[in-house]
């Protein structure tokens, strides 16, 4: 039952923070997919977690704007993966994104929690 | 290409989400899990794999592609599961759109394009003066040469016609290529640009070569040499004399003569080495002319035709230059004649400048107006085509209504239908096209072949241009709106909106109304159509077989032509005076052949070879022009006989008629009626010239009238002379046969080289082959409307089956309650035929009317009166309700078995 009850707690993405949370995965190194559904998961605990079938669509659609590209190379454990990393292009998108999510996130804790507003 | 990439990039994305789900089950595996468990686990993790595939492909951005293809897929099978339809719409647009491609393509070659040079505008041909006997356009050498020095602006090319030369080849070939004379600055003044070598230069066009330039056609050079640069500098003979090629003409290149193309380009000068005739006119005999010498001194021989290049512009300054240097030729043309007012007519004429931008002369005046009818009936054959399709179209499409009618109410949109009939069509137009193109390259071969004499095809440029390109473009883009776009729009609009909540079965009788008078208004403008088509075919083929069986005076059906080329060395000069001991013993050694009646000598060896002549009888002064002018050949006894000419009065020739008694003629009965009226010829005596030259020979016979000039030319009036008196080269031995003469080509063969083993055979041919080969442009016109007539025929009874068929399983239901409530049937049966009766007097009227006025049109191409070839609209119109009632009848059958009892219980 541990499966289950992890799986209640897990949180559907928001919709339009999927890219970001991708963009910011790729920041540090290259990685392929598998692992950067890992990655967003690790990171929050467990408690996001990246549908293969959102994940995919989202690289295809952002290396097709050229905000990531990709090459086929080695895993450690010499398996043929497709990493995608950063261009260029990409670090202003992610700055932009990372300014409307804290804006989003204010607004909604201002919403939901007015009275530890002073 | 693109499809490549595709099909790689969909393997990419496959590859990447299996390495994503090998991870994940390697990392479940690690963490202890069961690999099979491991597996499932995964699976279920990332959820349906080929649609995040799907999905994934979606933000590439392609799946319009996707869907095209997918639509395409879908396209084909329709088109699988109509075979009747695909195969009817694919013979449509081949044949109706091929047909269409192979007449533009002789059109456009024959009548339309200009030649290939540059500013082909300039270009005119020189009208100086009628020559005395030929009334041809042809001028002396030393005339050409005046004018050309006149004028060094107008720069002034000369040729000659072209004839077969015997051609050798170093490697021993033999050929009979087609050859043409041109002064040395032909291709210059014409602006043709080379496609190998050089052209001729002013010295070696000169008299007295050991060898002789000559410059070949473009195709010629690569069927004989291989290619257009190999050729240049190969050696050969003609007729016994050496060349060298030093170039090849540009690709296009066919001459200046529309059909006739030379193979080879000579300079003019080779005349005077006597090995080459050419057709020539003169001032006649007893003037200051001499055949066997060469010509280019002699003012009195005419044999060149001028073109020149002069801007719009200077022509008339140009022109007139020209006439005044032109006077004394003019001057000297008037002795030719002893009536006074021809003379003042030739005198008062002016040279004149005409253009020749499409070339001069050849065929094109003789086939636009052909060339434009049949342009003509291939565009009402495309017509009833493209009506044909979209009628079966329609039909198609309410047979579909249902099917559509759920798609639509299940969501699809209206647009995506369309497009999907729309590129259906769009695949059976491409396939129709493609083979159109097939089609009307093989088909402008053909009618080449058809429009041609029988033993010389005409050369016209039949490599696709622009714009045939374009023509054939622009009759796809007009199919495929006419037989898909349109109809599916109004479908769209009329018929699915209401099918998709209803009943499709009854619907579909409430719908009819408009639909069918649609489809019968398209049904009638093909039968009229059609009626055009089939009446001119009718009329085109009587006029044929008119032609191909009227009375030339002359036995069509039992005489075998032997076409000789006797004009070399060892028959000529000194030993022309052995010729009729040879033709004696050819003569003797047919007759001898079973099978043979008798045989003869002929000087003329095909039609329209006799010389232009004049005959003036002695004691007679008062002959105007146009009645001592004739036509004159030489024959050896027994040639009427052999021809079956009947003799009239007096005898034909005889063997002890010889070069030292008295000179005799025989003259044609139009002749004699010329010369004497209605009183006997015989013993007359008549002679080349006015007195005191007019008595050179005695008239001893009179013979029938024959049209030796082809069977639409009207018999010319003949003079006879003996090739026993003047011996010359025969060019044909007629052998008359007891039965089909064509069974004797071999026998007569072998005898004559029996006779004479080196004997040069050019062709042994039946004369009705012969004479039929002369109906060029009829033999076209009755040939092809035959097959539109046909088609078309073809494509209404297909119409009329498709529409009523269409329309009578719609009605399926209702002919079921009508026979339920006591209708008979016949009267199921009966209520088609009458449907079909309307439409086809619907279409049969207007026919005729159309009809009626292209026969009108086309009268002067036609034998036998306009009433008398309206009469075959009668005759279309019987074939036309025939092929539609029987079309018609098979649906009505079926109709009229409609099982009531099933009907009912499917209501």
């Amino acid at each position: 039952m541990a499966a289950a009850s992890k799986y209640q707690n897990r949180i559907e993405l928001l919709q339009g923070t999927l890219d970001m949370l991708v963009l910011q995965a790729l920041q540090r190194q290259p990685m392929h997919g598998y692992a950067i559904a890992q990655v967003i998961r690790n990171r929050s605990s467990e408690v996001l977690t990246v549908e293969t079938g959102s994940l995919y669509p989202a690289l295809h659609r952002l290396e097709r704007q050229k905000w990531v590209k990709s090459e086929w190379k080695l895993t450690e454990s010499k398996q043929r993966a497709k990493y995608y990393q950063l261009t260029a292009l990409d670090k202003k998108q992610l700055i932009a994104d990372h300014q409307r999510w804290l804006q989003l996130v204010r607004a909604i804790g201002a919403v939901m929690e007015p009275e530890v507003q002073p | 290409m693109i499809f490549g990439r595709w099909e790689r990039a969909k393997e990419s994305l496959s590859e990447e989400l299996e390495s994503h789900l090998k991870m994940a089950i390697a990392e479940r595996v690690g963490r202890g899990e069961d690999p099979e468990e491991a597996r499932a686990a995964a699976l279920r993790e990332i959820g349906n794999l080929p649609l995040i595939e799907d999905v994934t492909r979606d933000h590439w951005g392609w799946l319009w592609l996707e869907n095209l293809l997918r639509d395409t897929r879908y396209a084909f099978r329709q088109l699988r599961r109509a075979p009747a339809f695909t195969a009817t719409a694919l013979l449509t647009l081949a044949f109706g759109i091929g047909a269409n491609l192979a007449v533009f393509q002789l059109l456009y070659s024959v009548i339309l394009a200009d030649l290939p040079v540059a500013h082909p505008e300039e270009l005119v041909g020189v009208r100086a003066a009628r020559t005395p006997f030929d009334q041809a356009w042809l001028v002396s050498t030393p005339a050409y040469e005046r004018l050309r020095a006149s004028t060094p602006e107008a720069p002034l090319l000369a040729r000659t016609n072209s004839a077969q030369e015997g051609l050798q080849l170093p490697n021993g070939a033999l050929g009979k290529p087609s050859v043409e004379m041109v002064s040395d600055n032909f291709f210059d003044v014409l602006g043709v640009v080379p496609s190998a070598g050089r052209f001729f230069s002013r010295e070696e066009a000169a008299q007295g070569q050991s060898e002789w330039p000559a410059v070949l056609r473009y195709e010629f050079a690569r069927e004989t040499f291989g290619s257009a640069q190999e050729a240049v500098g190969q050696h050969f003979l003609l007729n016994g004399r050496a060349f060298v090629v030093i170039g090849v003409a540009g690709r296009g290149f066919l001459g200046v003569v529309t059909g006739y193309a030379p193979d080879i380009w000579m300079p003019l000068a080779l005349q005077s080495t006597g090995g080459f005739d050419r057709a020539f006119d003169s001032l006649g005999p007893g003037h200051d002319v001499n055949l066997g010498k060469p010509w280019y001194n002699q003012p009195t021989i005419f044999w060149l035709t001028l073109m020149a290049r002069v801007p719009a512009e200077r022509r008339v300054a140009v022109a007139a230059k020209w006439d005044q240097v032109f006077r004394p030729d003019r001057e000297l043309m008037t002795e030719a004649t002893a009536d006074p007012a021809l003379k003042a007519a030739l005198l008062r004429s002016t040279l004149d400048l005409t253009p020749a931008n499409h070339g001069w002369g050849g065929i094109r005046n003789s086939f636009s107006f052909p060339l434009t009818l049949l342009m003509a009936l291939s565009a009402s054959i495309f017509l009833v085509g493209c009506l044909n399709l979209a009628n079966l179209q329609l039909a198609r499409l309410s047979a579909r209504a249902h099917d559509l009618g759920v798609r639509m109410a299940l969501g699809a949109s209206a647009g995506r239908l369309i497009r999907q009939v729309v590129l259906e069509d769009a695949l059976l137009v491409l396939a129709g096209c493609a083979s159109a193109f097939v089609v009307g390259r093989l088909a402008s071969k053909i009618l080449v072949v058809w429009a041609s004499s029988h033993n010389s095809l005409l050369k016209v440029d039949l490599r696709p241009s622009f714009a045939i390109f374009a023509l054939g473009i622009a009759l796809m883009l007009l199919a495929l709106l006419s037989f898909s776009i349109l109809p599916a729009v109004i479908f769209m609009r009329t018929g699915v909106a209401q099918t998709a909540g209803l009943r499709s079965k009854v619907s579909g009788i409430a719908q009819t109304a408009s639909q069918r008078l649609r489809s019968n208004a398209l049904l009638a403008t093909q039968v009229s159509l059609s009626l055009l088509l089939s009446t001119m075919s009718g009329c085109f083929t009587a006029t044929l077989v008119h032609w191909e069986t009227v009375d030339v005076g002359m036995d069509r059906e039992h005489v075998l032509s032997v076409l000789l080329d006797m004009h070399q060395h060892r028959y000529l000069g000194d030993h022309i005076s052995s010729l009729p001991a040879l033709y004696r013993r050819m003569q003797e050694r047919l007759q001898a052949l079973p099978g043979v009646r008798s045989a003869a000598v002929e000087m003329c060896g095909s039609m329209h070879c006799g010389w232009n002549t004049a005959v003036y009888v002695h004691g007679r002064s008062d002959l105007t022009n146009g009645q001592v002018h004739g036509q004159e050949d030489h024959v050896g006894p027994d040639f009427f006989s052999t021809m079956g000419i009947p003799i009239l009065r007096g005898r034909d020739f005889s063997f002890s008629d010889t070069e030292t008694t008295q000179h005799v003629a025989i003259i044609s009965r139009s002749y004699a009626r010329q010369l004497f009226g209605d009183a006997d010829p015989i013993g007359e005596w008549v002679g080349y010239q006015p007195a005191p030259n007019d008595h050179s020979f005695l008239i001893v016979g009179e013979v029938a009238d024959a049209r030796v000039n082809g069977p639409e030319l009207d018999a010319p009036a003949m003079f006879y002379r003996s090739l026993e008196q003047e011996p010359y080269p025969a060019s044909n031995v007629p052998v008359r046969a007891v039965g089909d003469p064509a069974q004797l080509a071999d026998s007569v063969r072998q005898a004559l080289h029996e006779v004479d083993p080196t004997l040069p055979i050019n062709e042994i041919v039946p004369f009705a082959t012969e004479l039929n080969g002369e109906l060029g442009t009829k033999r076209l016109l009755a040939r092809l409307a035959g097959f539109y007539a046909s088609l078309t025929l073809l494509l209404v009874a297909i119409g009329f089956y498709g529409v009523m068929s269409s329309r009578t399983s719609r009605r399926k239901s209702e002919f079921g309650i009508r026979l339920a409530l006591g209708a008979t049937r016949r009267n199921i049966q009966m209520l088609i035929i009458r449907q079909t009766a309307r439409i086809l007097l619907g279409g049969i009227i207007p026919g005729a009317v159309l009809s009626i006025f292209a026969v009108h049109t086309a009268s002067h191409f036609l034998y036998g009166s306009v009433s008398a070839n309206s009469v075959a609209v009668l005759g279309a119109s019987f074939v036309l309700v025939s092929a539609g009632c029987i079309a018609a009848f098979i649906p009505a059958r079926r109709a009229a078995l409609a099982d009531p009892l099933e009907t009912l219980r499917s209501e």
